[in-house]
């Protein structure tokens, strides 16, 4: 896929263009939660990224804008400072065009579950666009910006990027910034990041990254040279491995038709990969365990957003409730803004985080997280990367989309096995690489921590094999 | 040591996280807790993860800088109040609270 | 029947340092509310905490003073709990791994000392405070986020004089290492107490806590009326009705009233703060910190004790350290201690009060009252008069070698004034002989002169006799 970022030659034109086609896309879709104001062309500074319109996932805060996380909490919450993310893209240029529609806080995988209601998907608008980044996914899939920023806490951009047939990347953790983010599950949050090309990924997150001394997590990556590493990787040899009990159709009984041709398309895009130099193999890893992957997901990530949720009390923020006695002002603030699933949501944190029930639940999550991690980091010594499909389906219809707890079927660890990136940090990337039933689906690549260059370079070439097999 | 989950018993983790749940909500969790409690139990079950390390964070840094003792960015008292619904020239206002 | 009560401290105090814990806002009182609040410290959706060095270096030198085991990792943990004072809904402390645990310290106790145990000390953040009106409350951020160290005793304590000599030199040792100012008077201080009454077999009764107590004053009105009720309880043979609870102190009515029963508690699910990594703790950073830490009160108290100053005068020397820091110089320079210690205790500490002003701005230091303090030993002047050369060095506004230079002091170097007569003598020969022959009111010439050359300073009985020797 050719850059788009590379190739905006003219970028008045650019930008009336996305804002002429805004109102249009917010009536089709429902992208945004708040759109900003055409502002005129800005003096170019030295980025590639200068004065090209994007969007912003309404979970970063913007001083002196709106940012409502898509929850009714902070429908009216004005942030007095800027995230990182924000920070770094006004001084690259950037022109950010709205703020857009997530599930609530990023817990959710539908994008149904905003305060400003549904977004839908480009491709088809009688079905989802995914979740959480649903808004900042469709920007981009409908071509109206060329990059968006999306967060990622078990598949967040990543998956939406499947459905909507872009690429969605989530570096290393700590390698950008999270402050002012809001947080859903610290631990797993990840900034993310939409377009369609994976160089467009690189130059994005090239800008993106950076040691912040106001998050302790992020590290040094001034010796990462993304966008280069992308362009210089023609002709590198490449070693992938794939998970057997994930890709293989024996593991499934009662196998749908959609399935049944993600897998098809995925076992063609491995064999043309072959063909082209980069070795693949499958390898047999624990089932039991790969099992567990939704559970542990469950357990962190509910129980770390139950914490990371408490400040919300309508005290010194937020549409403030009546209530005679302080606690009926914070309790009828919570009752009335939060919604049903954020509460169900926070039951289940709160009940694994009981002292009677931490060590059994909670803490044993995280001790297979790390048994999961250590699992993946060993083939990593031996490949490049992991590869996998993003989901068994194409995007689900909307009136299909529900985000009640199932019991697990054999296909929970296809539409989980992403947060495996998130439990270990590891940088992945989702690619689209065909459709099923006239809808797009993706393939996932992830790789080991810090390897962030290696990935993309990686995806970069399995995106151009993809495209010359096609 | 088995927990029974009742409407009684998620009432009162609402409680506890300052919300409250309709009959329906109250149904719904539930409803989701059978399969909550066999994923959560799937996990504690596992043989031999005790001497396995809790993985509380993603990396492990080796060079944490400790931030230096120096006075830096602070909001303005209009800035702290900007978002308040209710308060004085200098405080946020809200019911008494009783110790 | 003789009831033994046992108690156990939980002190809070606030750290010095220049901004907060976990956010870079000063650390500093304000008369203004909500002048000194970042981001962070108002839990506002998207903020991170950062640790403050500085922090984590002043709870580390306490934990070596503690002699506590300190971890390899420092590592915090949040405290979740709903209270309009907590901004973010959870205060981020250390549960699991505190800074320094199982320790011990020796503290003065009347004459002798008391060895306490400590179970753990560790660092965390302060809450916002709120000022209660009639009808409302009024949220102020400026103290959410101040750095605290919590220091948790075992449970060691028999008697509120116990309680309480641990306290005041807890206290003290804060304000000797710049740790903390220690102000209870700013509400820098606050205490939860546990007490309990020992069965008849010693061992430990049901434990009650009572919260938030924020002077030692009220931490013995505490003690007193809780052991009271306790033993109330027991003699009325009720002690099955003494609850694990949790209790305020109501200063209206001086006693102690139930906020919450043991059923009730909190359950605070700590976990680890994921936005915090684990960070290794550098142990040549622990042994520089160990070998900066300066001469503890109880060490001094002991020297002082071997000088042989008075309790009274110890008391007063050790208020503060630069009081002590300026004596131990003086004695450094050679004072002798008594002396030093009795001008420190009354005249420059008067002064000083009158002054407002502090003994390391004062103008006589350590090297001046040496110098005079010597003149007094050796016999050159008397008290009185080093009083009223230091009252002209105040005054005056010049230095003390002047002060006493210029001063009416009398010359008593016997070998002084020795090798001036015999200079005299030698240089006034046909005096001398004109004085063996008869002529005595020469006496006075030679009077004259030593008076001349010493500016009449000359010690005049030392000088007669001096001269009559040389005249003989």
């Amino acid at each position: 896929m050719k850059s788009v970022l590379l190739n905006i030659h003219d970028k008045q034109k650019e930008l009336d263009r996305t804002f002429d086609e805004i109102q249009e896309h917010q009536k089709n879709y429902n992208s945004f939660v708040t759109l900003l104001e055409k502002v005129p062309l800005k003096e170019e500074t030295s980025s590639l990224l200068s004065n090209v319109c994007y969007a912003l996932k309404d979970n970063y805060s913007t001083k002196g804008i709106l940012t409502t996380a898509s929850s009714n909490t902070l429908r009216d919450y004005i942030p007095p400072f800027n995230s990182t993310v924000y920070e770094k893209l006004e001084a690259a240029g950037a022109i950010c065009v709205g703020k857009t529609v997530l599930d609530e806080f990023g817990m959710g995988g539908t994008g149904t579950t905003g305060h400003t209601g549904v977004v839908r998907n480009p491709f088809d608008t009688s079905r989802i666009a995914g979740g959480s980044s649903a808004g900042s996914c469709a920007a981009v899939a409908s071509g109206l910006v060329p990059f968006a920023i999306g967060s990622d806490t078990g598949d967040s951009v990543r998956k939406p990027a499947a459905y909507c047939g872009i690429v969605g990347y989530k570096p290393t953790y700590g390698m950008i910034s999270r402050w002012g983010m809001l947080p859903f599950a610290s631990s797993l949050d990840h900034v993310g990041i939409f377009t369609r090309s994976v160089l467009d990924a690189a130059i994005v997150a090239d800008a993106l990254k950076g040691k912040d001394e106001k998050d302790m997590t992020t590290w040094d990556s001034s010796s990462i040279h993304l966008q280069e590493s992308v362009e210089n990787s023609k002709d590198q040899k490449y070693k992938l491995f794939y998970i057997k009990e994930i890709v293989e159709e024996e593991n499934y009984s009662n196998i749908k038709e959609n399935h049944r041709q993600v897998i098809e398309n995925f076992n063609a895009v491995l064999e043309h990969c072959q063909k082209n130099g980069i070795l693949v193999e499958g390898v047999s890893i624990d089932k039991d365990l790969l099992a567990k992957i939704p559970s542990v997901y469950t357990c962190i990530s509910c129980a770390e957003a139950t914490s990371n949720m408490s400040n919300l009390t309508g005290i010194s923020f937020g549409p403030r409730e009546n209530g005679s006695k302080i606690d009926e002002l914070m309790t009828n603030f919570r009752t009335k803004n939060f919604s049903p699933l954020i509460k169900r949501r926070f039951v289940i944190g709160s009940y694994v985080l009981q002292s009677e029930n931490q060590e059994k639940y909670f803490v044993n999550a995280q001790r297979v997280r790390r048994l999961l991690v250590e699992e993946l980091k060993k083939y990593f010594q031996e490949y490049d990367g992991l590869i996998l499909p993003c989901s068994s389906s194409i995007a689900s219809k909307i009136e299909d989309a529900k985000d009640m707890m199932k019991k697990s079927d054999d296909l929970a660890i296809l539409e989980n096995h992403m947060a495996l990136g998130n439990f270990g940090g590891f940088p992945s990337i989702t690619i689209p690489c065909g459709k099923v039933d006239g809808m797009p689906i993706g393939l996932n690549i992830t790789g080991n921590v810090y390897e962030d260059e290696k990935v993309l370079s990686l995806a970069s070439r399995v995106e151009e094999i993809i495209e010359e097999e096609v | 040591m088995e927990i029974k989950f009742t409407h009684g018993l998620v009432d009162k983790y609402a409680k506890d996280l300052m919300f409250e749940l309709t009959e329906e909500e109250n149904q719904n969790v539930l409803d989701e807790f059978e399969v909550i409690k066999e994923n959560m139990d799937s996990i504690a079950g596992m043989k031999n993860i005790s001497d396995v390390e809790p993985m509380t964070h993603p990396l492990e840094y080796e060079d944490v800088v400790l931030r230096n003792d120096e006075v830096g960015e602070e909001l303005s008292v209009e800035e702290v109040l900007s978002n308040a619904k209710d308060k004085t020239l200098e405080e946020i206002i809200v019911p008494k609270v009783v110790e | 029947m003789e009831y033994v009560p046992t108690i156990g401290i939980e002190m809070h105090c606030e750290m010095k340092s220049n901004s907060k814990v976990f956010s870079p806002a000063a650390n500093t009182y304000s008369k203004h509310s909500n002048t000194h609040v970042s981001p962070i410290d108002m839990g506002l959706p998207g903020v991170l905490p950062t640790v403050n060095k500085e922090c984590v270096r002043k709870s580390i030198m306490m934990a070596s003073i503690l002699h506590c085991e300190i971890p390899e990792v420092l590592c915090f943990d949040r405290k979740n709990y709903y209270y309009p004072d907590l901004p973010k809904g959870f205060q981020i402390t250390q549960s699991h791994m505190p800074i320094g645990i199982h320790g011990e310290i020796e503290v003065p106790y009347g004459e002798s000392t008391l060895k306490v145990k400590i179970h753990d000390i560790h660092l965390e953040e302060d809450s916002a405070k709120m000022e209660h009106l009639e009808r409302e409350s009024l949220i102020n951020y400026n103290r959410a986020g101040v750095p605290l160290l919590e220091l948790v005793t075992e449970p060691v304590f028999h008697s509120i004089d116990e309680t309480i000599a641990f306290l005041e030199y807890i206290r003290r040792v804060y304000q000797f290492t710049g740790i903390s100012d220690a102000d209870m008077k700013k509400g820098q201080i606050r205490c939860d107490v546990n007490v309990s009454i020992n069965e008849e077999d010693g061992s430990l009764g049901t434990k009650v806590e009572v919260k938030n107590v924020n002077s030692f004053s009220n931490i013995e009105k505490v003690l007193e009326c809780e052991i009271k009720r306790q033993i109330q309880l027991i003699d009325n043979g009720k002690r099955d009705e003494i609850e694990q609870e949790t209790r305020r102190y109501d200063e209206a009515t001086n006693s102690t009233i139930r906020m919450r029963s043991k059923v009730d508690a909190i359950d605070y699910k700590y976990f680890v703060e994921p936005n915090i990594p684990k960070i290794k703790i550098d142990p040549d950073w622990v042994k520089e910190i160990q070998d900066s830490i300066i001469e503890l009160p109880l060490s001094r108290r002991n020297r002082y004790q071997a000088l042989g100053l008075t309790s009274e005068d110890i008391k007063i020397l050790l208020r503060e350290r630069t009081i002590s820091d300026y004596f131990d110089e003086c004695i450094t320079l050679g004072c002798e201690a008594k002396m030093a210690s009795s001008w420190i205790t009354s005249i420059i500490l008067a002064n000083l009060k009158d002054e407002e002003s502090s003994i390391e701005d004062f103008k006589v230091q350590p090297k001046d009252l040496a110098k005079l303090l010597s003149k007094v030993l050796d016999k050159t002047i008397s008290n009185k008069q080093a009083k009223e050369i230091f009252d002209r060095v105040l005054k005056e506004d010049i230095l003390m070698e002047k002060a006493i230079e210029t001063s009416d002091v009398q010359i008593s170097d016997e070998a002084y004034l020795d090798s001036l007569v015999k200079s005299i003598v030698e240089a006034h020969p046909s005096e001398v002989e004109a004085y063996k022959n008869g002529r005595t009111n020469l006496f006075n010439f030679f009077v004259g002169n030593v008076m001349k050359e010493t500016k009449g300073k000359a010690n005049p009985v030392l000088t007669k006799e001096i001269i009559e020797k040389y005249l003989q």
